[in-house]
């Protein structure tokens, strides 16, 4: 055991040098130009990019903007472009990359403010009002009775996609957003799915297909699983789309 | 014109106020007529596959097709019929499918600089449906239209003859690698965007489909390509007899 | 320089500030809601753990009620709350979550019949009844009596901040973010509204409104380590605190959680201990049972996390480029276990550590520090919401100290705060906005928006040596060994001292960018002075408090002194140029207590300096009861200690196989 606890301290003192580029750029400001600015810095043990940049703007340059609030992975601000992948940069730890060199751009589709800020939060919330994402029920709910039952599976079934953090990655990795900007992206979509299947809401399959029923919708998709691969939460995406485009198309059918 | 037209224009509703009910419609027919195109390949290269197991073979099925079990000697117009009516199913695809294509350079350039950044496989093998698309607009049309117009003119020597003699054989290579990419590729992105194969494990079951699938392309490719080498060789050997039909006991 | 009125203004879109927002937007008044961050970004997002509220569904929960809660929070808060308040909130607690299911959270439920569980490293069988099948399940969480805690797995606050979020957004209550509020507009003792700072363009706007609600979270970053978010500066109360009239509560009450990951910060739940993790040092010794023979790791929160410190203070914790910390070890646990119990902690370690702590061995183990966790002081506001001293200033959540908590908040507690407050506060606020006419003052808010402007100028004209960050570094260095989890009388003379130089210092620096934009030096430059005066009121409060209670202890003084200090400390900021606060103290009344002070029921039975009152006021509730005879809980509850509820929240809670409900 002694053994194994020495090496634990020698692998904490060889740290190794990594470089990291950051798209740069203020579109608020008449003299900004876009550009990559790059900075090296001594890697420490179990570095995130959290770490890496809280550190370059403390240390090397003040000016550089980045957002992370809860650098745990579950509030979604810090997406970003890493090495070409939409990730979550609380989430990615710099030795992953074995060469050293990490490049860092904003997340594409989203207004970008400054640096590696984009605004995912004006059009998060957009979606969920176009969606409506919320509970439609006639029912009035006394809250000192008991509640509505709800089966333990069918809780956990809605859970699973209640764990979304509108991270914006789905979006940022899926082409059909890249060249069609209406598109609403697989967070819409699964947010719809979400509803459809809580027994709380009473919306019926023509309610959905008014708020999805068409090309910047459901029948935008074209099935290129970015989205799936890439979302942070492992979001069951690819099902329930599939799930969404099977109702509305035999609801179109039927109707 | 049509005042329901003019409004549903206007409003995007339709005369019950509701979302129009063509996009669903139109994605379905998509994914039906792409099915569709799909099965009728898998046969298609399987019957013309025929040529590996002999001329005799592949004379047979000709006429097989041709009905030659209720006409006399095979009615070549029977060809013509299910050409025409593969290509309207095939041009009905088409002008559906091209809705998805990057409608300006702008658009293309930006998923192209996506694409390039991303390095993800599925959205690598869009941009394959999509050339493979686009060029079968004009082989497919090239290769349907010669079997409308000369529907007779199928056969061992026939065949190979336009393969070999008429320099066919360059656009069926590719008219080859494009179809068997594209159906491939459409049959697992069916499978994926209708769920059908989801199951408790839709993520292994995804995996499992893309394998499937490419070894299926590769087996395809291996076919068709075995079978049109054996066109050029037996156009090769039959070139001084150019135009000379196939029948029974025929001098090799 | 615009100014935009409103009837209602939220500062903060947490869990608290959301559901205040709904509050007030469904009694028709026009409302807005600012925040740092998106609103669904806020920390609330963060809790993972569950919200309590005495649902008794479970079958481990049975024979749960208000006054059970209501006990354990009093308990909890080392007699330190406000009882009227924990009764109002554990009332209310069941119709939020309820309220809460309505609204799509989905919550976990009860499936019927025979489950496994693992207690204290025990396996055991428990059988849910039938008639509890899909309702809200609720589990086991410290110093509980029943297992109360409702949760969706592991991202409850995530589900309920959504849910609430959601609802705020149908119901078109404007949201605006990336806005921070960094000075309160005030005529005399009356708030008119905040200027707030566009966090895009830097652009300077007076919101004004008729009432407006602070709900800004807690203030955990002027530790070094703390599990809080990176916006959980305390701006908010900062600025209450700024006006000089409005007053801070408790701000030496600050809870520290003995297992969160190094460096990162992240929680590591106690579960890991409870079913059985041990604590080792950098030789690899599991040092608990030498301090705490009989419970172990499993002793409380404040407990396990003081002895770490102690332990690391010896020279035994493990030297890292983040400084010392320690292991924890739940290899031991074997491989299966953990990939079937505790998949969040292996995950959490995979992802941020790169250690599977499932491997045997010392490759497995975690390093762990117990770090600043939750604030249990902040704006002081009475029963309805509003500030003591200033009138149409109300605050709600963690920014407040409406007290709930006292000194020591039980896990759980404050997740079902925020909406609880939310629900209650947001009714009286809605009053108050509806009852409050604007009126103009045009050269009062003109003259604040100017002031804040010319400040902000003022600071890119600073031309010294000091920079911010390291005074910030220093700062968040000094509170992490000076006012930590330990206190004595000469670190915390230390710290407040070296705090005021710091204070001083945040005017001689140099600010390189002088843009008046997007300018994140310019953002910590006008945000550390600001966490520096919540520090010194943490450092000074301590000092002050020569006591021990709950989370708050001083290793010089390690007795609750009942007789002395059954009060609350009160925190203002006098004038503009002071470097420390003014202290005063409130007194917190036995006579109205519905549970008098008593034994906490862990640490030594005599470190307890009673009150006279106390035996008082014990006959007096005995007495009572017997007078009264054979009636129901609710009659008696409400002969000791009347409250009041508006909206209908104190219509009884229905429970299953309860009579009375
Ligand atoms: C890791 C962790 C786990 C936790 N787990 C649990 C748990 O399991 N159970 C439990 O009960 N509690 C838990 N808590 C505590 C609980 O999460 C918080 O106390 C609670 O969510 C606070 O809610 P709030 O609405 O008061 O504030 P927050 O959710 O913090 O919201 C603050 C809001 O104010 C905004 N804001 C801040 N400053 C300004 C400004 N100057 N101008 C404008 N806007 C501003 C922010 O943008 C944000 O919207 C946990 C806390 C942590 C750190
Ligand atoms: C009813 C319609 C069709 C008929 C009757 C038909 C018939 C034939 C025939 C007879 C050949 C042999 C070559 C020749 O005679 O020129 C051939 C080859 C081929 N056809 Fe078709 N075809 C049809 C539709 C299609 C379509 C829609 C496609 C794809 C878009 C297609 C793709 C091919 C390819 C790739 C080859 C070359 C096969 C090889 O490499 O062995 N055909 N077809
Ligand atoms: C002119 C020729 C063709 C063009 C331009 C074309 C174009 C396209 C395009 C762009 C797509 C992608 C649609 C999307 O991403 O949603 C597609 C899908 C598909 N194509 Fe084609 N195609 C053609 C011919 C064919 C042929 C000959 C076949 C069969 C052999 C075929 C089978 C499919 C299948 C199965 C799909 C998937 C359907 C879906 O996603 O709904 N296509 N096609
Ligand atoms: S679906 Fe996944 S990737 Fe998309 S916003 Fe939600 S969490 Fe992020
Ligand atoms: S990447 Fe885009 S196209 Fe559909 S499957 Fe995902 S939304
Ligand atoms: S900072 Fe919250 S997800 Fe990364």
């Amino acid at each position: 055991m002694g053994d194994a606890l020495n090496q634990k301290e020698n692998q904490e003192q060889t740290f190794r040098t990594i470089e990291i580029s950051v798209f740069r750029y203020n579109p608020y400001s008449k003299h900004s130009k876009p550009r990559f600015e790059t900075y090296s810095l001594s890697e420490t043990p179990s570095m995130t990019l959290y770490i890496a940049l809280s550190k370059i703007w403390a240390t090397m340059d003040h000016h550089v903007s980045f957002d992370f609030v809860c650098r745990a992975g579950i509030c979604g601000s810090c997406a970003m472009v890493i090495n070409g992948k939409p990730r979550l940069a609380c989430k990615t730890r710099t030795e992953e990359f074995l060469d050293g060199k990490i490049t860092l751009m904003p997340l594409p589709t989203f207004k970008h403010i400054k640096d590696l800020q984009v605004d995912t939060g004006s059009w998060m919330n957009a979606m969920s009002q176009k969606v409506e994402s919320w509970i439609h029920t006639k029912e009035k709910t006394d809250i000192s009775k008991i509640e509505k039952r709800v089966e333990p599976d069918v809780a956990q079934a809605v859970f699973e996609l209640d764990r979304c953090i509108e991270c914006g990655i789905c979006l940022a990795s899926c082409s059909t957003r890249i060249m069609r900007e209406s598109f609403i992206g697989a967070v819409g979509l699964s947010r719809v799915a979400r509803f459809a299947i809580d027994p709380h809401d009473e919306r019926t399959d023509a309610d959905y297909y008014e708020l999805v029923g068409d090309d910047d919708g459901i029948f935008g998709c074209m099935s290129l699983m970015g989205c799936e691969d890439h979302c942070p939460k492992e979001l069951p995406l690819q099902t329930k789309i599939a799930y969404m485009r099977r109702k509305l198309v035999s609801q179109a059918i039927k109707s | 014109m049509n005042k329901a037209e003019i409004y549903e224009f206007l409003t995007s509703r339709n005369k019950q106020k509701k979302k129009s009910r063509t996009p669903a419609r139109l994605d379905a027919i998509q994914s039906a007529t792409g099915a569709i195109l799909a099965l009728f390949i898998v046969f298609h290269l399987i019957f013309e596959s025929s040529i590996l197991l002999g001329k005799e073979a592949m004379y047979r099925l000709t006429k097989f097709f041709e009905a030659d079990f209720i006409f006399e000697g095979g009615e070549p117009l029977i060809i013509s019929a299910l050409a025409f009516v593969v290509f309207v199913v095939f041009v009905l695809h088409a002008l559906i499918a091209m809705r998805k294509f990057p409608a300006s350079y702008r658009e293309y350039r930006r998923y192209q600089t996506h694409r390039h950044l991303l390095v993800h496989n599925d959205t690598n093998l869009w941009f394959i449906q999509i050339t493979t698309g686009f060029m079968m607009f004009f082989l497919g049309s090239i290769h349907l239209y010669t079997m409308m117009m000369q529907p007779s003119k199928i056969g061992p020597f026939a065949s190979a003859d336009r393969i070999f003699s008429d320099g066919m054989w360059p656009m069926y290579l590719m008219l080859l690698v494009s179809v068997v990419l594209h159906a491939g590729i459409g049959v697992y992105r069916l499978i994926i965007k209708w769920g059908v194969f989801d199951g408790v494990q839709p993520q292994q079951n995804r995996l499992l489909a893309k394998k499937i699938i490419k070894w299926l392309i590769v087996f395809y490719l291996a076919l068709g390509a075995v079978s049109l080498v054996t066109y050029i060789k037996i156009g090769y050997e039959h070139q001084e007899h150019y135009g000379e039909r196939y029948h029974k006991g025929v001098k090799e | 320089m615009k100014i935009i009125y409103t009837d209602a203004l939220i500062v903060g879109g947490g869990l608290a500030g959301l559901r205040s927002a709904i509050a007030v937007r469904d009694k028709g008044l026009e409302t807005i809601v600012l925040s740092m961050v998106p609103v669904k970004r806020s920390h609330s997002a963060a809790a993972q753990g569950g919200m309590q509220a005495s649902l008794g569904n479970a079958t481990k929960g049975e024979g749960d009620n208000e006054d059970v809660h209501f006990a354990d929070t009093v308990k909890g808060s080392d007699w330190g709350c406000d009882q009227e308040v924990a009764r109002m909130f554990v009332t209310t607690a069941p119709k939020a979550i309820r309220e809460l299911a309505s609204w799509g959270v989905p919550w976990t439920r009860i499936k019927k019949g025979d489950r496994e569980v693992i207690i204290n490293g025990q396996k055991e069988t428990i059988t849910e009844r039938d008639e509890a099948h899909g309702l809200i399940n609720a589990r086991d969480f410290g110093g509980t009596k029943k297992w109360r805690t409702c949760y969706t797995a592991d991202a409850t606050g995530h589900t309920m901040l959504y849910a609430v979020a959601n609802e705020a957004l149908k119901r078109n209550i404007e949201i605006r973010d990336r806005k921070e509020a960094i000075s309160i507009i005030h005529e005399g003792d009356r708030c008119l509204g905040v200027v707030v700072r566009d966090l895009i363009s830097g652009e300077l706007c007076a919101y004004v409104a008729k009432g407006t609600m602070i709900a800004t979270g807690g203030y955990g970053r002027i530790y070094k380590q703390s599990t809080n978010a990176i916006i959980c500066k305390g701006i908010g109360t900062a600025m209450a605190l700024q006006t000089g009239i409005v007053q801070l509560g408790n701000m030496e009450a600050v809870q520290f959680h003995p297992t969160p990951i190094v460096p990162s910060g992240i929680l590591l739940t106690e579960g890991c201990r409870g079913d059985g993790g041990v604590l080792r040092d950098k030789d690899g010794y599991r040092f608990m049972p030498d301090y705490e023979p009989e419970k172990k790791e499993l002793a409380s929160r404040d407990v396990v996390s003081r002895r770490m410190v102690e332990h690391i203070r010896k020279g035994k914790g493990v030297s890292s480029p983040y400084g010392d910390h320690l292991w924890l070890d739940i290899s031991i646990l074997g491989r299966e276990h953990i990939e079937k119990n505790l998949r969040d902690i292996q995950d959490i370690s995979i992802t941020f550590n790169g250690i599977d702590p499932a491997d045997e061995g010392s490759k497995g183990w975690m390093p762990v520090l117990p770090m600043q966790h939750y604030s249990m002081g902040g704006i002081r506001v009475k029963p309805t919401g509003e500030s003591t001293t200033m009138r149409g200033l109300f605050s709600a959540g963690e920014a407040a100290c409406w007290d709930l908590h006292g000194f020591n908040r039980l896990g759980g507690n404050s997740v079902s705060e925020a909406v609880v407050a939310g629900m209650i506060v947001g009714e009286y606020f809605a009053d108050y906005c509806k009852n409050t006419h604007l009126q103009s003052h045009t050269e009062t808010i003109q003259n604040a928006l100017e002031g804040q402007y010319e400040y902000l100028k003022t600071i890119l004209t600073y031309n010294g040596s000091h920079n911010i960050f390291a005074i910030k570094e220093q700062m968040r260095n000094v509170m992490q060994e000076k006012v930590g989890i330990f206190r004595n009388g000469k670190d915390l003379n230390e710290a407040v001292v070296e705090l005021e130089i710091l204070l001083k210092q945040t005017r001689e620096i140099t600010v390189n960018d002088k843009s008046m934009g997007n300018n994140p030096e310019l953002n910590e430059a006008y945000r550390v002075p600001m966490m520096l005066k919540l520090a010194l009121c943490v450092a000074k409060g301590a000092l002050e408090r020569t006591e021990s209670r709950g989370a708050h202890y001083r290793e010089d003084f390690p007795k609750r002194d009942d007789a002395n200090w059954l009060k609350r400390t009160i925190a203002t900021w006098q004038n503009h140029e002071d470097t420390v606060p003014t202290l005063s103290y409130e007194e917190i009344s036995i006579d109205t207590m519905e549970l008098p002070p008593a034994f906490r029921g862990y640490g030594r039975k005599d470190a307890l300096i009673p009150h006279p009152f106390t035996q008082n006021r014990e006959t007096q509730i005995e007495k009572l009861k017997e007078q009264m005879g054979d009636v129901d809980r609710f009659e008696i509850q409400e002969a000791l200690m009347p409250f009041e509820l508006p909206n209908g929240y104190k219509d009884k809670n229905e429970r299953i196989g309860e009579k009375n409900g």
